[in-house]
């Protein structure tokens, strides 16, 4: 079965010809690198609040590690916008690969919990550390495993697609 | 300047270097103990194996550059790329232990009072030395006929018979590294996960450094450091393995040599934090304190190119095939 038309369509835009075909570095690798930027600050971040939370450096005060998640959405905001260009580069390569939807899937689930880390954590107020590493701990230990699984369904991008581009 | 010209600049700081480091780790342990002279020792170690890596990534390239020249044995190539894979393995493992003989002598740890990195460093040191000389003199016998026994093949008999025994052979090696499309896989991937944690953790100093969340005193986010050697450390062996596996993809471009280049610089930034003061002016930072324009300086330089590496190391791919010499 041929995948759907609409692959195609977007396939043969300027612009998903340009970023795919264009010699310039700042054409698709450019958007790869941002992609890799944001992974550092998101995923780098999101670290070290877990291990803070999971009893590691325990001198560092656990409220102004708040401040941390305004980097990581700087990160997941660079990746979705990067993400979508990663798409339109290569979409058919992209859209018929199953491991682009667990990633997906990993990733609002890994939102999901660093926000729920955020609410239940670091935005009540009141709460002792001890209180605060109690609720995080296991949240943290989410976090962590989603993340490198979110890191491991993006790298298994580059090695189980079927099609590279629209099929001729 | 080629790649021979480059392995013979960088090939002697390993073998020497290590020789130097085990001189100095050796008299700062006999008599009184002098621990500066322990720390230069260990220091010497850390900073060959960082160059030992350098050292042995343009040796393929040395290879490519001799190779079919009269009178070169492949042989004795093949046999001085396996010494050289076991030398690296021991002297990547001395410099792993002493950053931890390193971390765990500061003074602030209250270290106890039986440091078993210190010993691991001593026995992987002699190990290490031994090995090199070994590459050395393997290294030598390709080239030098003045000094050889003009053999033409690898020599196998007495103590270089049991060595060799576990050296591996790199065509093997490489082909092991690259059988598999999912062991590759799994390199990169944690070549990534290695990225992050080590961004994270670094990154986080910096920016303290620099004045971003100044809430948190600089004495605990320093215990992130043992993390991001970690991180380190899974991008080194992954690194190395990669490099392995495709020796030649990795050579003959430039972004990679870059990417090298960037390393070693921030190996000196490292050393410019601990050596110069810097770090003993912002250790004792609490709340809300700022620190001084040289540590800032340091922890900007370490921010910009630790963000170089990731960029040089994405444009690995794109710049395949840029370096012509002698292919």
């Amino acid at each position: 079965m041929a995948p759907p038309l609409f692959l195609q369509t977007i396939e043969d835009t300027g612009l998903s010809t340009w970023l795919r075909e264009s010699e310039s570095p700042f054409a698709f690798y450019f958007i790869l690198l941002f992609h890799t930027f944001g992974l550092a600050l998101l995923v780098g971040a999101n670290l070290v609040v877990d291990l803070r939370l999971l009893g590691i450096a325990r001198g560092i005060p656990l409220a102004p590690l708040k401040r941390l998640f305004r980097i990581m959405w700087i990160g997941f905001a660079t990746n979705a916008t990067t993400g979508v260009f990663l798409v339109i580069a290569y979409p058919t390569k992209t859209l018929t690969n199953w491991d682009f939807y667990l990633k997906m899937a990993i990733i609002a689930l890994a939102v999901w919990m660093m926000q729920r880390l955020k609410n239940s954590v670091f935005n009540e107020s009141g709460l002792s550390e001890e209180g605060m590493m109690a609720r995080g701990a296991a949240l943290a230990k989410w976090s962590l495993f989603l993340w490198f699984a979110a890191i491991t369904a993006g790298r298994l991008l580059a090695y189980t697609y079927k099609y590279l581009t629209y099929p001729s | 300047m080629n790649f021979a010209h480059l392995h013979l600049l960088l090939n002697h700081f390993p073998i020497i270097g290590t020789i130097v480091g085990l001189g100095l780790f050796l008299i700062s342990l006999m008599g009184q103990k002098n621990d500066d002279l322990r720390r230069a020792g260990l220091i010497t170690f850390a900073a060959m194996a960082l160059v030992a890596i350098l050292a042995f990534f343009s040796g393929v390239g040395a290879d490519g550059a001799i190779r079919k020249s009269p009178g070169v044995s492949e042989d004795l190539i093949v046999r001085h790329q396996g010494a050289a894979m076991l030398a690296l393995l021991f002297m990547e493992i001395t410099g792993a232990f002493s950053l931890v003989a390193l971390w765990k002598s500061q003074k602030r740890l209250h270290p106890s009072p039986w440091n078993w990195g210190l010993s691991a460093v001593l026995l992987f040191s002699f190990i290490t030395v031994g090995l090199m000389a070994r590459v050395g003199t393997t290294g030598g016998d390709i080239r030098h006929p003045e000094i050889g026994t003009g053999q033409e093949q690898a020599d196998v008999s007495g103590i270089s018979k049991i060595v060799h025994v576990f050296e591996p052979s790199p065509d093997k090696f490489a082909e092991l590294m690259t059988a598999s499309k999912w062991w590759w896989a799994f390199m990169m991937d944690l070549h990534f996960v290695g990225l992050a944690l080590l961004i994270g953790t670094v990154g986080f100093l910096n920016l303290r450094v620099l004045g971003f969340a100044k809430q948190v005193p600089v004495a605990p986010l320093h215990e992130f450091v043992p993390w991001a050697m970690v991180g380190f450390g899974l991008n080194l062996v992954t690194g190395v393995l990669a490099f392995t596996g495709m020796a030649a993809y990795y050579t003959y471009d430039w972004a990679f040599w870059l990417k090298m280049l960037v390393i070693m610089l921030l190996g000196l930034n490292v050393a410019a934090f601990y050596l110069t003061g810097a770090f003993e002016s912002v250790a004792d930072l609490g709340p809300g304190e700022n620190a001084p324009p040289l540590a800032k300086f340091i922890a900007g330089t370490s921010m910009v190119l630790w963000f170089l590496v990731i960029t040089l190391g994405r444009y690995i791919q794109s710049f395949s095939d840029t370096i012509s010499v002698h292919k």
